[in-house]
């Protein structure tokens, strides 16, 4: 009985339990609705007084710069996913010091609004979906199928090249200045439809090689330059310091090596550009074969990680604090930094040194490595076609270029968060030596880490030497001229092409890769498996790529 | 049982006389309430969104809408059933549900039966507690532990070490992807499993126990010839409710414990529509595969519970 009466008990729970969850989520819904109404409403009137007045002021002056704090009263709504490590101090923007600094400069309140931590992407394919879009997106607009091109012509964003001409001086000038920079940010027609996140020289290079230099020196090796002097150094690690797992790196979707190895064989691990500009596969490559043959055989005398396809970030950092591995391939601050401070907080002797991209022959320039481009897509800020009160905007988003804005977005607020010395910005002990919370927490509450704004040249995160000197070694490769720009745009109709084909390319292209090393599959298969990613229709990929790489070269 | 009975007693009166559900209504006007949000929710978010599985058949585009997008025909089903992998994920699909099916879902009924057994209270529920637990921790942790369990330094391979076996990465070895995922699942959820037996246990008429023991039936043959019986019904009805997800081995645990290495017998359809649809934004295509998973544990449903009807007259309806 006392049973019967329990179970009665829990089934009373449970209704309760759901009836509150259902409630909950129809509450959410309608709270949703009302606030973004209200955002709506205000920008609408007030929009139409604004651009009377500023028509008349400021008409005859021309590409007068504007100026800051702004004499207005409009507003409008901007989406942005909201920094990790801000989350746990504010949760908007706006109620952060730097959103409030940022506030002040301008002379606008921005109403922010941020999708919930790790649903960036999918809130803004439902944003997309929707007819009521904030005025301004910042996100990766280069996801959009089809590209940018094709949400100025769906009609999602205005193209933003008028708008800059009369109202943003500060990134025209920039634009102007650096046709590079020019041509990756705007459409294949020549479009602008983005203010950029632009990054500084460090902030391109940030990944490659690294080994243990307390392991070097101790056992009398060089600084490995060619694969074999890797050979010799990854054989010592594993014979002479015990390591399971000499070379390691992080595998997702494929093993992380930035094209390590791969580059002394002028190929790569998948999409690439050769030396007369044409788009190459790398797995389609002859010398493709001689990397496989390498890794074979490394994997075979035990000198990669034989985990390597489940070799995730926890695993790859027990890996290198644990003396496991002597190697790898990874970040310069989340990787060598976090290693460097962890592991001479173990191990006073502990050090690692940044090695330069892999050679066939002493003497050669790396053919490729990591290098990304001065633009970041992921970071830019379109005007929607929501918005009304444009020239506000464009004249607030111009700010950040201009250089006090530059200044505020990437150090935060003069004499709290920096210091001028010598005109030279320097964070205070605030920002790097705060007892309480990491340099990364400071810097997420006083400054925009990733944002539609250009990266101060001065700024850096590194706490380390060893990380400026990466910084040098990994920058000389010919990885600008090789890597394909990740700005090219395929049509709607071709993208979709290339996602159904890749999908299948990778699932096989990744099984063979990891069965040949392991040794699973002969490496005399190796013409066949170059058949079949052909029979998937790679060529016709290449070809899209290539079209697409042609458009973005002639913008 | 008790309420059971009673809620299909009153279906079969309203059904017969429906001049009689308006003073139901007014009867019971609670009961109603309190089943409204219930009926609302399947509304709103079961049966109006299956409204927008015709994209299946379009060239889905957000801003368009679902009547603005051009017609596809049936390119989207043409491509996934084209497609280099469709057997395998399909088998994949078919063999990890099969495997669950057979060890997984026995697994609950057993447990229940062992604490239905079980006198020391105290000890019920503990055991209760702690087979429950599984179930509220999240998926990913789960999966984190599974690798730690199973990784070359784990304790399962430190059991095997201990008897002279030798270590492997559990994780890289295609052969042990099913077994691994279908008895984590049981790990995962037999407690939870078992909350639904224990609750028609209770509802067994205590006099077929004590009739069974006159009879000169020991512990077993009670549990023979009453409890089995007894939880026969719901047995069945949960059987055919698994049988209808058949085709659904959801992609998070699998994309959570999946490698290369082991596609040939972890990529499931999900998983592998996950991977299309991460790289593109390809709605129609993964509702096409949506829809053809449907069908067939439609299709399933339909054809166990008439199965069931057949064998021992009970079913779902």
């Amino acid at each position: 009985m006392a049973n019967h009466r329990n179970s009665k008990k829990r089934k009373w729970q449970l209704i309760l339990g759901i009836t509150m969850v259902l409630s909950l989520l129809l509450t959410a819904c309608s709270g949703n609705g009302g606030s973004g109404n209200k955002d709506k409403a205000e920008p609408t009137q007030s929009a139409v007084s604004n651009t009377d007045g500023n028509g008349e002021s400021k008409g005859n002056e021309g590409e007068e710069k504007p100026v800051y704090p702004m004499d207005t009263k409009d507003t409008f709504s901007y989406w942005a996913p909201i920094n990790g490590n801000l989350i746990t101090f504010a949760t908007n923007l706006a109620e952060a010091p730097i959103g409030k600094e940022i506030a002040k400069a301008t002379g606008v309140k921005v109403t922010y609004i941020h999708p919930t931590d790790g649903q960036a992407e999918e809130q803004f394919n439902l944003l997309l979906a929707s007819t009521k879009l904030p005025d301004v997106l910042e996100y990766d607009w280069s996801i959009y199928p089809g590209g940018p091109e094709k949400a100025i012509a769906d009609g999602v964003i205005v193209p933003l090249n008028d708008l800059i001409d009369q109202y943003a001086p500060n990134l025209k000038k920039m634009l102007e200045a650096d046709p590079e920079l020019d041509k990756m940010v705007k459409t294949d027609s020549g479009q602008y439809y983005a203010f950029p996140m632009v990054r500084n020289s460090e902030g391109v290079v940030f990944r490659g090689p690294m080994l243990r230099k307390d392991w070097l020196d101790e056992l009398g090796l060089q600084l490995p330059v060619t694969v074999d002097d890797w050979h010799t150094v990854l054989t010592a690690f594993k014979e002479k310091k015990g390591a399971v797992a000499p070379l390691t790196a992080q595998y997702a979707g494929k093993m992380n090596l930035q094209d390590a190895f791969f580059g002394a064989y002028k190929t790569s691990h998948g999409f690439y550009i050769d030396d007369e500009g044409k788009v190459k596969y790398g797995p389609l490559d002859p010398q493709y074969k001689d990397v496989i043959t390498l890794f074979r055989k490394w994997y075979s005398e035990g000198l990669i990680d034989k985990d390597f396809p489940i070799i995730e970030r926890n695993t790859l950092d027990k890996r290198l604090l644990n003396g496991e591995s002597g190697a790898t391939v990874y970040l310069l601050g989340g990787g060598m930094g976090k290693w460097l401070e962890s592991g001479k907080a173990q191990n006073p002797t502990f050090d690692l040194v940044a090695a330069p991209y892999p050679v066939l022959n002493a003497g050669e320039k790396p053919f490729t490595g990591q290098r990304d481009f001065k633009y970041n897509p992921k970071a830019s800020a379109a005007v929607t076609t929501s918005a009304k009160n444009l020239e506000t905007i464009v004249k607030w988003l111009d700010y950040s270029f201009s250089e006090q804005g530059t200044l505020t977005y990437n150090f935060g607020v003069e004499g709290e968060s920096y210091t001028m010395d010598n005109g030279v910005p320097k964070f205070t002990d605030m920002i790097v030596k705060n007892d309480k919370y990491t340099s990364q927490q400071m810097l997420a509450q006083y400054t925009i880490p990733n944002g539609p704004f250009p990266m101060h040249e001065q700024k850096s995160t590194n706490t380390f030497p060893q990380q400026d000197e990466a910084v040098k070694i990994w920058s000389e490769t010919d990885a600008a001229k090789h890597i394909l720009p990740a700005f090219i745009t395929p049509t709607v109709d071709e993208s979709k092409k290339v996602a159904q084909s890749m999908t299948a390319i990778n699932t096989y292209l990744e099984e063979m890769f990891i069965k040949f090393i392991m040794g699973n599959e002969p490496i005399d298969k190796f013409d066949g498996f170059v058949k079949q990613l052909e029979d998937m229709g790679i060529r016709d990929v290449i070809d899209i790529y290539q079209g697409a790489l042609d458009r973005y070269n002639n913008r | 049982m008790a309420q059971l009975k009673l809620g299909r007693g009153k279906v079969a009166h309203a059904g017969s006389l429906p001049l009689n559900i308006a003073k139901d209504i007014v009867k019971n006007k609670y009961l109603y309430i309190m089943l409204s949000p219930v009926l609302a929710y399947f509304i709103i978010f079961q049966y109006f969104p299956m409204y927008g599985a015709i994209i299946a058949f379009k060239d889905f585009n957000p801003r368009l809408g679902i009547g603005g997008s051009a017609w596809a025909g049936l390119e989207h089903f043409k491509d996934f059933f084209g497609g280099m992998y469709f057997w395998r994920v399909f088998k994949n699909t078919l063999m990890i549900s099969f495997y669950d099916l057979v060890f997984g879902f026995p697994a609950p009924l057993i447990l229940a039966l062992l604490l239905n057994e079980v006198k020391n209270a105290l000890f019920k529920r503990s055991v209760q507690t702690i087979t429950y637990l599984p179930h509220f921790i999240s998926l990913v942790i789960i999966a984190g532990m599974i690798k730690d369990f199973t990784s070359s330094d784990g304790v399962i391979n430190d059991i095997i070490a201990f008897f002279g076996g030798e270590r492997v990465t559990m994780l890289l070895e295609p052969s042990y992807f099913r077994t691994i995922f279908v008895s984590s699942n049981i790990w995962q959820h037999v407690g939870w499993g078992t909350i639904i037996y224990l609750a028609a246990l209770s509802a067994i008429d205590q006099e077929q126990y004590e009739a069974c023991k006159i009879d000169g039936g020991g512990r077993w043959k009670q549990m023979l010839h009453v409890t089995l019986p007894g939880l026969l019904p719901v047995f069945v009805i949960l059987l055919i409710l698994d049988i209808g997800r058949i085709m659904s081995v959801g992609f998070e645990k699998v994309i959570l414990l999946y490698n290369p290495t082991t596609y040939v017998t972890a990529d499931v359809i999900s998983s592998y529509v996950y991977r299309i649809g991460l790289q593109d934004f390809q709605f129609s295509f993964s509702s096409a595969v949506g829809l053809f998973n449907s069908v067939i544990n439609f299709a399933l449903v339909i054809g166990s519970n008439w199965i069931s009807r057949k064998l021992n007259n009970t079913g779902l309806w």
